[in-house]
């Protein structure tokens, strides 16, 4: 443990420029208003109980409404139950509501929400509203450019619904929880911006929390990963998430994560 | 009919003659290229940009505007904003002939009203530089230390009120402060 911070104070404190285009959160700061993005998410989690591998495909589609506000879509598409099949969708939106901007570095604070319906069987206490939960999240995320080191904190209340015919199998008061993200990014590449057609590699380290309000019990999450960003309009991700706590039932707690977006300015 | 239009002619002539030809605009609140690229496409957007080359490193911009375009500063902000930025500083370089300029008066350059502040009364040919002070355009701070610059209201709202009426100006009409 007392490496991890160690190495988040190297992290912190080396200036060198950073990025906030978190793979596992969403930063404060939004996409530019009349702007689209189209967004490939890609997860393997491996099922405990069987070793087998979940592959989960999440087509989302990000909407720059305004300066302040943007949207995101997405479908769930999974094989979790055997067969490939689409499970569901959500939506989510973001307002930035402060912000205080100097040249290289800003602190912002946004409102998220979300809503997701997903008509798979309910399997565990921890809920995600990314592919396994129908339900709905409030929260906050404040995000921090200093010193050229991005820094990302959310803190989001979760509840979940039954998934349609699908009742949840729980207590009531388990239904809620509270869901909290921290996260660091950081350029690797390239030293020096000349043009808009570097390839810009950057390293991320995020911490995902959550614990029930009804049990009491937690999962914390470390995940780290790499982003490359091309032409300064296309980002892939690789990432991989494991638990250091892991009191809250998961039946997949571990796996990889690969993301493919390509973001179009000016689009409409 | 023929001799008004030649009025007319000469005067949007003389009008194009004090034009805003380039800008320099600086952004605040990123580091990243991608982030610098939503702006470039953003201010690329604008009718009037003819051309915009980027410094990504500096979050800075260069802007030529297209001859005899009414320039809409105003409008250069706007779109850095919308891009999920701010605008840190802004200088345009305006093609003057002959304007006189006094400190702390209202001056009409290229179809906007300019408002000179912290200068030497002076009479300007040629190019000179202008930088914005207006909100949004300058830090909070360094807006609140050029107000010691003038005690006319227009100065807090960047439009025009009842101390500027006197000039002619429309109350609520744009006014740039700006310094050389």
């Amino acid at each position: 443990m007392k490496k991890i911070f160690l190495f988040l104070l190297v992290f912190a404190f080396e200036k060198v420029f950073a990025q906030e285009l978190f793979v596992f959160t969403e930063p404060a700061s939004n996409m530019a208003a009349k702007s689209l993005g189209i967004r490939l998410n890609n997860y393997w989690m491996k099922e405990k109980a069987d070793n087998k591998t979940n592959y989960h495909l999440l087509p989302e589609l990000m909407i720059g409404i305004s300066k302040k506000v943007m949207l995101h879509g997405e479908i769930f598409l999974s094989n979790r139950n055997d067969k490939f099949v689409a499970e569901g969708g959500s939506l989510y939106l973001k307002y930035r509501f402060f912000s205080i901007d100097d040249v290289h570095s800003h602190f912002r604070l946004a409102a998220l929400g979300r809503y997701s319906y997903n008509n798979s069987s309910i399997h565990q206490q921890a809920i995600d509203l990314f592919g396994h939960n129908s339900g709905y999240e409030a929260g906050l995320v404040a995000t921090k450019l200093i010193n050229k080191v991005a820094m990302s904190a959310g803190l989001s209340y979760l509840h979940a619904t039954d998934n349609g015919v699908e009742k949840f199998i729980y207590s009531n008061k388990e239904r809620n929880a509270v869901y909290y993200t921290l996260s660091f990014g950081k350029l690797m590449l390239p030293k020096e911006y000349t043009s808009y057609n570097q390839t810009n590699v950057n390293l991320m380290f995020e911490m995902i929390g959550q614990t029930n309000i009804g049990n009491n019990k937690t999962y914390l999450d470390l995940a780290p990963s790499l982003q490359f960003i091309f032409n300064s309009r296309m980002r892939f991700d690789l990432g991989y998430r494991f638990p250091v706590v892991n009191a809250l039932s998961r039946t997949a707690d571990r796996g990889a994560v690969i993301k493919f977006e390509y973001n179009i300015f000016n689009a409409f | 009919m023929k001799q008004l239009i030649l009025v007319v002619a000469v005067l949007i002539t003389t009008t194009l003659n004090a034009q805003i030809t380039k800008a320099t605009l600086q952004a605040s609140g990123l580091t990243c290229s991608m982030c610098s690229n939503a702006i470039y496409k953003s201010l690329k957007s604008v009718e009037f940009v003819e051309k915009v080359e980027a410094n990504i490193k500096n979050s800075s911009f260069e802007l030529s505007f297209k001859p005899g375009s009414k320039v809409d500063i105003d409008q250069l902000k706007e779109k850095v904003e919308d891009a999920g930025f701010f605008v840190a500083s802004l200088t345009a370089l305006v093609e003057l002939d002959k304007i006189t300029l006094s400190n702390d008066t209202h001056v009409d350059i290229g179809g906007s009203t300019f408002h000179f502040l912290n200068i030497k009364d002076q009479v300007a040919d040629g190019v000179i530089k202008l930088k914005i002070l207006d909100k949004g355009y300058v830090t909070a701070k360094a807006f609140k230390q050029n107000s010691k610059y003038t005690t006319m209201e227009c100065y807090k709202t960047g439009k025009a009120s009842s101390c500027c009426a006197k000039g002619g100006l429309t109350e609520g009409s744009r006014i740039y402060h700006v310094t050389i």
